[in-house]
C-alpha cells in the first residue's frame, strides 16, 4: 500500500513510520493519502510519526528545469494539515532529523527523541529556505537561537534540543515515553484540545482585541460540547 | 417547483445511479454527483484533490453566476464622522463606534440637530428615503452587472429584488422596471423582510428558475438602504445597530445555458439551509411603538448561537456532494459583524485568510445586509486567484435565526 512509509492503526493510536529517510514526491503523496485517511475515516485519537529524515531528496528536482514554487506551497499545505489534525500528534525521532523532517516534527504536539538524535535545518547553507520553520521555530526556542539554527545550519544534539525546548523528552525507550505521553493527555476532549492548540499557534501574531474575540468564539464552542457538560455534572455530583 | 438538487437527482434516476463508478466505494457521495466520466469533456482536475463533479454534458445545464455588480450611495462616512455630526458624547457609545472593526460606511444621513442627534425622520420619511436610495443606487449596480456581459435591461427575463430596509407596494422590481425600462414581459419576484441571509434565500429560486428556463437571463438585486431603517435614542441597543449597517446594492446575473460552457463563471451546485427556531426573537426588525418606527434588535448571544450551528448546514451541504472542508478553496461569508465571523471561524475551522474578504467588506462598508456576501464575492473575483475547478461555499446568516449556504464551482 505504501512504499516510503508504513501506516498502522490499532485502538486509539495511529502510527506513521518513515521508511524512506529522504523526502521525495512519492513520500509527500503517501503522506497526503495517510492524512486523507486520518481526516476522513480514522477514529484514532493519537498519531505517532516515527523515524528520522535527511530532508528533501534533490533527485526529484531537475536542475535543467525552471524551479517551481507551487511544489513548496503543496508541502506547506501538507505540513499545515498535520498541524491542524484533530488528534494528538507525537513525533518520535530515532536518528538525524534534518530539513523537511525537522519541519514536520515542529508541528507535532510533542517531540521525543533518542539520545543519539540530532536536529538541523541545513537549507540556508544549500541556498534555499527551511519552509515555514522560519515561522514556527522561534516560537519554541526564541529568536536568538532560531537565527543561529536557521542561518548557520548548526547541528543540535538531543540534550541541547531538550534545553532549547525543541524536544520534550530524551530517552532510549521511545515506546515507554510514548505510553507516558499518551497517558498525560488524559481524557482527550478533541474539540477543546484542537481549539487550545489553534489559539496557542495563533498567539504570537494576533492583536489582543482580535485574540479576545477569537478566544470567546473558541470558548463558546468548547462549553457547548458534551465534554464540558459532563465535567459540570460530575462536579455537581461530588458536592 | 423543482430545485437544482431535485433535477440533479432526477438526472441520476434517468441514468441509473450505479452507472457511476465509485458510487459503491464512496457511499457518502450523492448519487447525482458521483464521479461520472464524460466522453465529451475531460473532468476538470481540482487543486484540492476533491472528487470531480462530472455529470454528462446534456444534463449538466446547471445555472451559473455570470456577472456581479455593486454600488453604494455617493457619501461615505467614518465612524468618527457620525459621532461628530450627531454630537454623540456618551463614552460607551463613542467607544462602540471607534473600536469597531468598521472604518467607513456609505449612508444617507439626516442633518444633525443643533442639540445633538439627527433631525427627526418619521417612518414616512424613512420609506421615502428607501425609495429614493433604491432609485439612485440599484440602477448603478444593475448596469455594472450587465454591462460587462454586453447585456441591457431589455435582455432580462426574470428579475428578483431583495430588501429588508423598506416596504413598497408595488415592490422594488416594479419600480426598477419602470425607471430602467425592463421589458413588460419580465417575470419578477420581490423578496421582502428576510434580513441578512436573504441573498441566498433568493439565489435558490433564482437558480431554479434559470435551470427551468435554459438560456434565459435571471437578475437578482440585493437592495439594502439600511440608513432608512434606524432608530436613534441614545440607548446601547440602537447604538449597536447604528454602528453596524451600511447602504449598498449588489446585482448578479444567473443563467443556465450551453453557450456558457466555456465561461469562467461558477456553477451553482446546491443549497442547504438551517433555521434555529429557539432563537426566533434573537434578531428581529419589528415595530417600536415608542418611536413609531421599525427598530432592529440584535441579541448579544446571537453571534455565538449562529457559530454553534454553522457546522450543521455546511456539513450537510458538503456531504451531499462527497466533499470535505479541505476541498473548498473559497469561503464567501456574510459580513455580519466581527463576533459572528469569529464564531464561524472557530466552529467551521476557517482561517483569517479564508474570511479576508468578509473582513475587508465589513471594514469598508459595514454590514450591507443581504448583499454583503456578493460584495465579498466581487472582491474574490477581483483578486484573480480563483482557478477553474475550484469549489466555493457561500454562507449568509440572519433572522430566524438562520444560516443559508450554497456550493458553487468554477
Amino acid at each position: 500500500m505504501y512504499e516510503t512509509l508504513s501506516f498502522e492503526e490499532s485502538g486509539d493510536v495511529a502510527r506513521i513510520t518513515l521508511i524512506r529517510n529522504r523526502i521525495n514526491v512519492k513520500q509527500i503523496r503517501e503522506l497526503e493519502r495517510v492524512f486523507d485517511h486520518l481526516e476522513d475515516v480514522s477514529k484514532a485519537k493519537v498519531v505517532v510519526l516515527r523515524g528520522h529524515s535527511a530532508g528533501i531528496d534533490f533527485h526529484d528536482f531537475d536542475p535543467k528545469e525552471a524551479m517551481d514554487i507551487h511544489g513548496f506551497n503543496k508541502w506547506e499545505k501538507l505540513v499545515n494539515r498535520f498541524e491542524t489534525l484533530d488528534k494528538v500528534t507525537v513525533a518520535l525521532v530515532d536518528g538525524p532529523c534534518v530539513g523537511g523532517g525537522f519541519q514536520l516534527t515542529l508541528v507535532c504536539d510533542q517531540r521525543i527523541c533518542v539520545p543519539g538524535a540530532t536536529f538541523q535545518l541545513n537549507e540556508v547553507r544549500q541556498g534555499f529556505l527551511p519552509g515555514m520553520a522560519t515561522f514556527r521555530l522561534a516560537k519554541y526556542v526564541g529568536l536568538g537561537h532560531a537565527k543561529r539554527l536557521v542561518m548557520t545550519g548548526a547541528v543540535v544534539g538531543a540534550e541541547e534540543a531538550k534545553r532549547l525546548g525543541l524536544v520534550d523528552d530524551v530517552t532510549a525507550d521511545l515506546d515507554g515515553a510514548l505510553a507516558r505521553t499518551i497517558e498525560s493527555f488524559g481524557p482527550m476532549h478533541t474539540v477543546a484540545f484542537t481549539l487550545a492548540r489553534r489559539l496557542l499557534n495563533e498567539s504570537y501574531g494576533t492583536q489582543i482585541e482580535d485574540a479576545l474575540g477569537n478566544f470567546l468564539a473558541a470558548q463558546h464552542r468548547a462549553i457547548s460540547q458534551t465534554a464540558f457538560l459532563d465535567t459540570l455534572k460530575a462536579e455537581h455530583k461530588k458536592q | 417547483m423543482r430545485t437544482v438538487g431535485d433535477l440533479a437527482l432526477a438526472a441520476t434516476r434517468v441514468l441509473g445511479a450505479d452507472l457511476a463508478p465509485g458510487a459503491g466505494a464512496a457511499p457518502d457521495v450523492a448519487p447525482g454527483l458521483a464521479a461520472y466520466p464524460s466522453p465529451h469533456r475531460p473532468p476538470i482536475p481540482t487543486r484540492t484533490g476533491a472528487p470531480c463533479d462530472t455529470v454528462p454534458p446534456m444534463l449538466d445545464l446547471r445555472p451559473r453566476i455570470l456577472s456581479v455588480g455593486t454600488a453604494n450611495p455617493p457619501e461615505r462616512w467614518s465612524q468618527q464622522d457620525l459621532l461628530d455630526r450627531f454630537k454623540v458624547t456618551d463614552p460607551k457609545i463613542c467607544s462602540l463606534f471607534t473600536s469597531s472593526h468598521i472604518l467607513t460606511r456609505h449612508l444617507y444621513l439626516p442633518e444633525g440637530a443643533p442639540e445633538g442627534g439627527p433631525l427627526p425622520e418619521s417612518q414616512g420619511d424613512l420609506l421615502r428615503k428607501h425609495r429614493r436610495g433604491t432609485l439612485e443606487v440599484a440602477p448603478k449596480a444593475v448596469e455594472r452587472c450587465l454591462e460587462p456581459m454586453g447585456l441591457g435591461v431589455k435582455d432580462i427575463d426574470y428579475l428578483c429584488c431583495i430588501t429588508s430596509t423598506g416596504w413598497l407596494t408595488p415592490g422594488v422590481t416594479a419600480l426598477l422596471i419602470r425607471e430602467m425600462g425592463f421589458r413588460e414581459d419580465c417575470s419578477r419576484m420581490d423578496l421582502v423582510g428576510m434580513g441578512c441571509n436573504a441573498g441566498l434565500n433568493g439565489l435558490n429560486p433564482v437558480a431554479s428558475w434559470a435551470m427551468a428556463n435554459p438560456g434565459k437571463n435571471a437578475l437578482m438585486v440585493c437592495n439594502e438602504i439600511c440608513s432608512a431603517a434606524y432608530v436613534f435614542d441614545g440607548s446601547m441597543r440602537t447604538a449597536i445597530v447604528n454602528s453596524l449597517f451600511g447602504d449598498g446594492v449588489a446585482a448578479v446575473l444567473v443563467r443556465a445555458s450551453e453557450r456558457d460552457e466555456r465561461a469562467f463563471a461558477p456553477k451553482i451546485l446546491g443549497f442547504d439551509s438551517h433555521i434555529i427556531p429557539s432563537a426566533l426573537g434573537a434578531m428581529r426588525f419589528d415595530w417600536d411603538d415608542e418611536h413609531g418606527k421599525y427598530s432592529f434588535f440584535l441579541d448579544r448571544d446571537i453571534p455565538y448561537v449562529v457559530g454553534a450551528n454553522a457546522e450543521k448546514p455546511i456539513g450537510r451541504l458538503l456531504k451531499k456532494f462527497g466533499l470535505r472542508r479541505r476541498h473548498i478553496s473559497h469561503w464567501i461569508v456574510h459580513s455580519g459583524g466581527k463576533k459572528v465571523v469569529d464564531a464561524i471561524k472557530y466552529n467551521v475551522g476557517l482561517t483569517d485568510y479564508d474570511v479576508r474578504h468578509t473582513h475587508s467588506v465589513l471594514r469598508d462598508y459595514g454590514n450591507l445586509s443581504s448583499g454583503s456576501f456578493l460584495f465579498s464575492y466581487s472582491r474574490l473575483l477581483a483578486e484573480g486567484r480563483v482557478r477553474r475547478g475550484d469549489y466555493g461555499v457561500l454562507m449568509t446568516m440572519g433572522p430566524g435565526s438562520t444560516i443559508e449556504t450554497a456550493l458553487i464551482r468554477w
